[in-house]
């Protein structure tokens, strides 16, 4: 009873999470989805999106053609991520499951890419690792993994900027989307001790955003 | 903790205690438990882990703190934010089954609406039940040899729970009164009208469960509350500043303000009356698709209200106390035959997959828009169905 008045004021309806996306992210959020899937996705692809929300990611993907599979344990946000690929015509398989629970959904070797957004900051450091080593057992040798998410800017100085500007977006993050974000630091390093080769990591220009890619080796 | 942080502290968990507050999750010792020791799951509202922590103190037992995003169980279950899901992601990775040799896991009973046992049970081996519904009885339940006794199933509201209710209501309806009547009648005044709707609620609390919230019988209450409150301010005020017609105007409109602020959900913050404004205005009520149930009762186990019971001679469950329901969807979420669903006073049905995709969510626009993009009316129609295929 105690946390009632949260819970009505920001019970987190799912289309509310889509709108607050928006806001928060001033348009950019969609931008950020076609990058992703124009790095990964294409025909026939086979691609595992961990995390999916209502689905902004994984239809992206599905629109280049590739065969998307949408992993969210929100049956709420799977039940708007339904209805956006319905409305558009667009085929997409839909698993509400936890991120703890790809060991029972996902078969070895049964994706090409595996692409992740904004979800990794939402994890335990032993979430994490456990969802990495699960991705990489899920592609195929020499599929790739995509992640996308908040990072702390690594000069001092940008990093206290970085502090103070993010102060009112995380309140705001919190009472539009009512989520809270832990950014990443150190994600492509638990992405090579998950087991990944050529990881990189990349850095948008505004640098609050990280994008971490590798590949399953062959040598497996 | 510095004198500051006990402060802090003590705010967090009386006046801003409706705010959610996490602790981390992850396995907790309690006292120095072993291979056999009980696992016990809790939501990660700090406030509730410190409850339990000093409960349960002298006891050995295994603390699985699930993210339930800060938010106390049953509320966090009510509104999606403690999941099967989030039981399992705390059971795998907190390593609990290589600290004991059993594979028992005892849930809150108030997490039934939100967790389904039996997803938990398929995908982790674990054996899972549901312990009381209430902290402060698990101690017993533990001495008892992890035996749940009925009484413990049910809802209280205690002396004390009520208020801290009280507390959480008063300030916020006694302070936006307090401004208004300060800036017309002055400080005296404000307070007098303040405190007596403080009064008023207060006493409304310590008269529960004798006062009618449900129902439009409830509107007695609350313009019992504001007649008297209005009395209580306008003879205080008299007292000091004689008879005076704007006062008594302005003390009474108040008081019927305050009261009407109250009317907009006071049944649904408590344990004992269902929300009144997810329904908006439109009721629902529990059905029992009787030629479905097999028996397995599960939803006695589950209701903090004593409303279903199991008919022996039948072998079959039964609504036996209706008007006690609270709607809290527990019976409909565990039911393994989908034989229990709400229907609303227009006919139309809240389905348990409905209830299952998006809980007691109802504020959230669900009950508008959701059903007609993605739930069919097969899904409806199959709820009120015999048998299912
Ligand atoms: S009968 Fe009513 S109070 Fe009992 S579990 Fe079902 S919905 Fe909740």
């Amino acid at each position: 009873m105690s946390s009632y008045v949260y819970m009505k004021l920001l019970e987190s309806t799912p289309e509310r999470y889509d709108r607050g996306m928006r806001i928060l992210s001033g348009n950019t959020i969609d931008g950020l989805w076609e990058e992703l899937a124009k790095r990964i996705a294409g025909p026939g692809i086979r691609v595992l999106d961990i995390g999916c929300g209502t689905g902004g990611v994984t239809l992206a993907c599905a629109r280049r053609g590739a065969r998307v599979t949408g992993l969210d344990k929100d049956a709420g946000m799977l039940a708007v991520a339904r209805a956006k690929a319905q409305a558009e015509g667009l085929t997409a398989t839909w698993v509400e499951a936890g991120v703890m629970e790809l060991e029972d959904e996902v078969a070895p070797s049964s994706f090409d890419a595996v692409v992740s957004s904004l979800a990794m900051s939402e994890l335990l450091p032993e979430e994490r690792a456990y969802a990495l080593r699960q991705a990489r057992e899920a592609l195929v040798p020499g599929g790739r993994l995509l992640l996308a998410d908040e990072a702390a800017p690594i000069t001092p100085l940008g990093r206290l900027g970085w502090r103070l500007r993010r102060a009112p977006r995380a309140a705001l993050t919190w009472i539009l989307t009512g989520q809270r974000t832990h950014p990443m630091d150190g994600l492509a390093e638990e992405v090579r001790a998950a087991g990944f080769v050529d990881v990189e990591e990349e850095r948008a220009p505004a640098g609050d955003f990280i994008l971490v890619s590798a590949r399953r080796g062959r040598d497996t | 903790m510095t004198l500051p942080g006990r402060f802090l502290a003590w705010l967090r968990d009386t006046l801003l205690r409706m705010f959610p507050h996490a602790t981390r999750p992850g396995l907790r010792a309690i006292g120095r438990p072993g291979p056999n020791a009980p696992v016990l799951l809790s939501g990660n509202f700090t406030l509730t882990v410190d409850r339990l922590t000093r409960v349960l103190r002298g006891r050995d037992a295994w603390l699985l703190v699930a993210d339930s995003h800060g938010i106390n169980v049953w509320c966090a279950a009510g509104g999606g934010h403690l999941t099967h899901h989030d039981v399992i992601a705390v059971l795998r990775s907190s390593g609990i089954g290589e600290r004991v040799e059993h594979r028992h896991l005892w849930l809150p009973q108030l997490a039934a609406t939100g967790v389904e046992r039996r997803i938990v049970q398929e995908r982790t081996g674990w054996r899972v039940g549901w312990g009381p519904a209430r902290l402060e009885d698990l101690p017993a339940f533990l001495d008892r040899g992890q035996r749940v006794k009925h009484s413990e199933r049910l809802m209280r509201f205690p002396l004390w729970e009520r208020m801290e209710m009280a507390l959480l209501w008063a300030p916020a309806t006694t302070a936006i009164a307090a401004v208004v009547l300060w800036s017309l009648l002055g400080a005296t005044t404000a307070f007098i009208g303040a405190g007596s709707i403080a009064v008023v609620i207060f006493a409304i609390f310590a008269a529960l469960p004798r006062l009618p919230l449900w129902g439009g019988s409830r509107w007695f209450t609350y313009a019992g509350g504001a007649v008297v409150a209005s009395l209580l301010a306008i003879t205080a005020d008299m007292a000091l500043h004689g008879p005076n017609l704007l006062h008594i105007g302005v003390l009474g409109a108040a008081s019927t303000i305050a009261m009407l602020v109250l009317s907009l959900d006071l049944a649904g913050t408590t344990p004992l009356y269902p929300s009144t404004i997810n329904t908006r205005g439109n009721r629902f009520d529990l059905v029992l698709n009787a030629e479905r149930c097999t028996g397995v009762a599960d939803c006695v186990q589950v209701c903090p209200r004593d409303v279903l019971a199991m008919d022996g001679k039948l072998r079959r469950v039964r609504i036996q106390r209706p008007d006690a329901c609270i709607r809290c969807g527990a019976c409909v979420v565990q039911c393994p035959e989908d034989a229990l669903f709400f229907r609303f006073a227009d006919g139309r049905t809240l389905s348990p997959t409905q209830i299952r995709a998006t809980r007691m969510n109802m504020l959230g626009r669900r009950a508008v828009v959701l059903p007609a993009k993605t739930l069919s009316t097969e899904d409806q129609a199959a709820a009120e169905a015999p048998r299912r295929d």
